[in-house]
């Protein structure tokens, strides 16, 4: 197993302890992912201000701690639509290079994930009704294990098909079973 | 045993015909039961009839498998027909067999007949033959696993022997290759029976007993005698007694109760236990009624996992499990019973072909991942004792019980967060990553390097705050993740490239 998955890659200098850091991503996603998150934000936002809101007049009586709760959930929801979209375009970034996929997404958690092309088991993209609206696409890259999936999120349609097509490529030419 | 017909298609064991409706019947005795009394009061007679149709059914249904199921071996594939209606191929490439299983109830242990699952590396399916006889699961096992070892990219053709001499028929798999080479296998690990000492501390048994226990309760209130009154009038008789004298009996019989169940669950489950190695496979057997036998080729052998329960540590106990890819149910096989620390990590040594990762000393995560494990530690402190400050509070609770959960809590989680933090760290081996988890039950999780998929780098915002970051290495071993928790980013970015540099140095940053 492991002759088929490092044969052929370069022999690599392993870092020095100064240089133990990722870079960014080379890409960042679409600039009308701002536009998609804001808008599925404003739609959970309703959704949850509408179902507290519904709670709130069926009490029997309201006490100022209830209103003060209710004022507060619709606060967060809103602050969350506005802010949310453009720390999250700040954070997620992505490159395929011509052996690995290398993500970096999230907005108060943050997580960075390497997949590497030889391991990689099936390339999908795929469009939400929103999504689709706005014409973007997103690409999931999933390797042998469960826990290893990789996601580009909110890619140009276009781009998103040229992506999938290269990616299908690269890891068809790649034998074994990749576990 | 059967003889394959000319396209090689054979069936299963033919003592199946015995087995197979005895298997329905047994499944289909409470329907049938109830079936009977429930018509038979309707009418108000007995109908010997309707009892012949009621058994005949399930005899018919059990003879079906056998009647329908034919497997056969080409040159590359393993294939199963199976099916009455709906007919199904099933196919496995010899060259991607992992895993053959061998189980034997005690009813086919009595008939030498053994159920045979066969497991791919790809996906989780596995092919299953109930049954044969026990020499033929045995040659078939060894023939599946040696093909699989070999992965001949283009194998010799295999010619099924049609032969008409009587001998030829005990051995089902004859080619005209050669046989795998005989070495005999090496023992990794036999059962000792000194270790029954720890079958007591082990309590994964319990919650199948607490199960148990469950489904009586709820039985029990059917019962005649278990209404209010009868309960109060019991409860005045207890009281009447001295009450600890009644609780401190109900715990000595619990205890009593609890050594018997642990002790003969693990002599059921560990009988005549053996681990061992042969033809570059491992190979686990055990079981007192059901015996079962787990052969996973070494190479899909991707880690080892020690764990040491509370409890169990206590005694210096441990568990030994494999993390292995394409066997099915999660790949975590546990492959010793609880037993001496020593003994887990000397036969972990063993399978894994490495004496350091289960022994040396883990590198510590610093001070930042200690105050983490602190923190976390104090969480059911500072809830229980705020929850009880709301009711001194509020709901006119007297002012002690916030104050003693605080004092009996506090110094408890401090003590806890100390311990799961020493069972933190990680440890880089020439082949191995090894990760000990932050918690207080301590498990080790060894996984080689080329078992390695992939990377995620995971920060949540309080791990943000402290420089520190989850690594988890993905893996299609065992339950596919290595999860090196709390470890300062620039080290976790490190070690990932240290372990994968062909996936991880080209995105370094600059220096």
């Amino acid at each position: 197993m492991s002759g088929e998955t490092s044969a052929g890659l370069p022999e690599v200098d392993v870092p020095a302890a100064d240089r133990a850091a990722l870079r960014e991503p080379a890409h960042q996603v679409d600039p009308r992912a701002v536009s998609l998150w804001r808008t599925t934000a404003l739609v959970e936002a309703a959704f949850v201000s509408g179902l507290a809101g519904v709670g709130y007049a069926l009490l029997p009586e309201r006490p100022w701690w209830a209103t003060l709760a209710l004022a507060l959930l619709v606060a967060a929801a809103l602050a969350r639509a506005v802010v949310m979209p453009v720390v999250r375009f700040r954070i997620h970034r992505w490159e395929v290079t011509g052996t690995a996929v290398f993500t970096r997404s999230g907005w108060l958690s943050r997580e960075q994930r390497i997949a590497p092309l030889s391991r990689v088991q099936t390339v999908d993209s795929h469009q939400g009704p929103i999504m689709r609206l706005y014409h973007l696409a997103t690409i999931t890259v999933t390797t042998a294990s469960a826990a290893g999936p990789v996601r580009i999120d909110c890619l140009d349609e276009a781009l998103a098909r040229r992506v999938v097509a290269d990616l299908t490529e690269i890891t068809g030419a790649t034998e074994g079973d990749a576990t | 045993m059967t003889r394959p017909d000319e396209d090689g298609w054979q069936r299963l064991d033919a003592r199946m015909l015995l087995i197979g409706p005895l298997d329905t019947l047994r499944q289909f005795a409470v329907p049938v039961v109830i079936a009977l009394v429930g018509i038979s009061s309707s009418r108000g007679t007995f109908d010997p009839g309707l009892l012949l149709i009621m058994l005949a059914v399930p005899v018919v249904l059990g003879l079906l498998p056998w009647l329908t199921t034919r497997y056969r071996i080409t040159d590359t594939q393993f294939q199963q027909r199976r099916g009455l209606l709906s007919r199904q191929q099933l196919t496995a490439p010899l060259d991607r067999v992992r895993s053959v299983d061998l189980e034997s109830s005690l009813l086919q242990r009595a008939l030498g007949l053994a159920k045979v699952k066969i497991g791919t590396g790809v996906d989780e399916t596995r092919i299953e033959l109930n049954a044969l006889s026990l020499a033929q699961a045995e040659e078939l096992r060894r023939f599946l696993l040696a093909r699989g070892a070999a992965a001949v990219p283009a194998p010799p053709p295999v010619v099924w022997t049609q032969s008409t001499d009587n001998q030829a028929s005990d051995v089902p798999f004859r080619n005209n290759r050669q046989p795998p080479p005989d070495d005999p296998p090496a023992v990794l690990a036999r059962i000792d029976w000194s270790w029954l000492r720890f079958a007591p501390f082990s309590l994964g048994r319990l919650a199948i007993v607490a199960g148990a226990v469950g489904v009586l309760a709820q039985w029990g209130e059917d019962l005649p005698f278990l209404d209010a009154e009868h309960i109060d009038a019991a409860w005045r008789w207890v009281t009447g007694f001295a009450l600890v004298l009644v609780v401190l009996a109900t715990l000595v019989v619990a205890l009593l109760a609890w050594l018997v169940i642990s002790v003969v669950g693990y002599v059921v489950q560990w009988w005549d236990l053996r681990l061992t190695r042969e033809h570059g496979t491992i190979r686990l057997a055990a079981g007192l009624l059901t015996t079962r036998s787990t052969s996973v080729e070494e190479a899909r052998v991707r880690g080892v996992e020690l764990v040491e329960p509370v409890l169990l540590r206590t005694v210096n106990g441990a568990e030994l499990s494999t993390l292995a890819t394409g066997v099915g149910e999660g790949g975590v096989t546990k492959v010793l019973p609880p037993c001496p620390r020593e003994v887990c990590q000397e036969v972990g040594q063993a399978i894994l072909g490495a004496p350091r990762p289960l022994v040396a000393a883990l590198v510590p995560h610093g001070p930042a991942a200690r105050r983490r494990a602190h923190v976390r530690a104090q969480r059911p402190a500072v809830v229980v004792t705020l929850g009880l400050l709301a009711a001194t509070g509020f709901a006119g609770w007297p002012w002690w019980p916030p104050v003693v959960a605080a004092l009996v809590l506090v110094p408890g989680g401090a003590a806890a967060g100390e311990v799961a933090y020493r069972n933190l760290g990680h440890l880089l081996t020439p082949a191995h990553l090894t990760s000990g988890d932050p918690a207080v039950q301590r498990r080790r999780q060894v996984l080689e390097r080329d078992g390695v998929i992939g990377w995620v780098i995971g920060q949540s915002l309080f791990q943000r705050r402290r420089g520190l970051a989850t690594l988890t290495a993905t893996t299609a071993a065992g339950k596919e993740r290595v999860a090196v928790r709390d470890l300062p980013l620039e080290q976790a970015v490190r070690l990932a490239a240290l372990v994968t540099p062909g996936a991880v140095v080209p995105f370094l940053a600059d220096p």
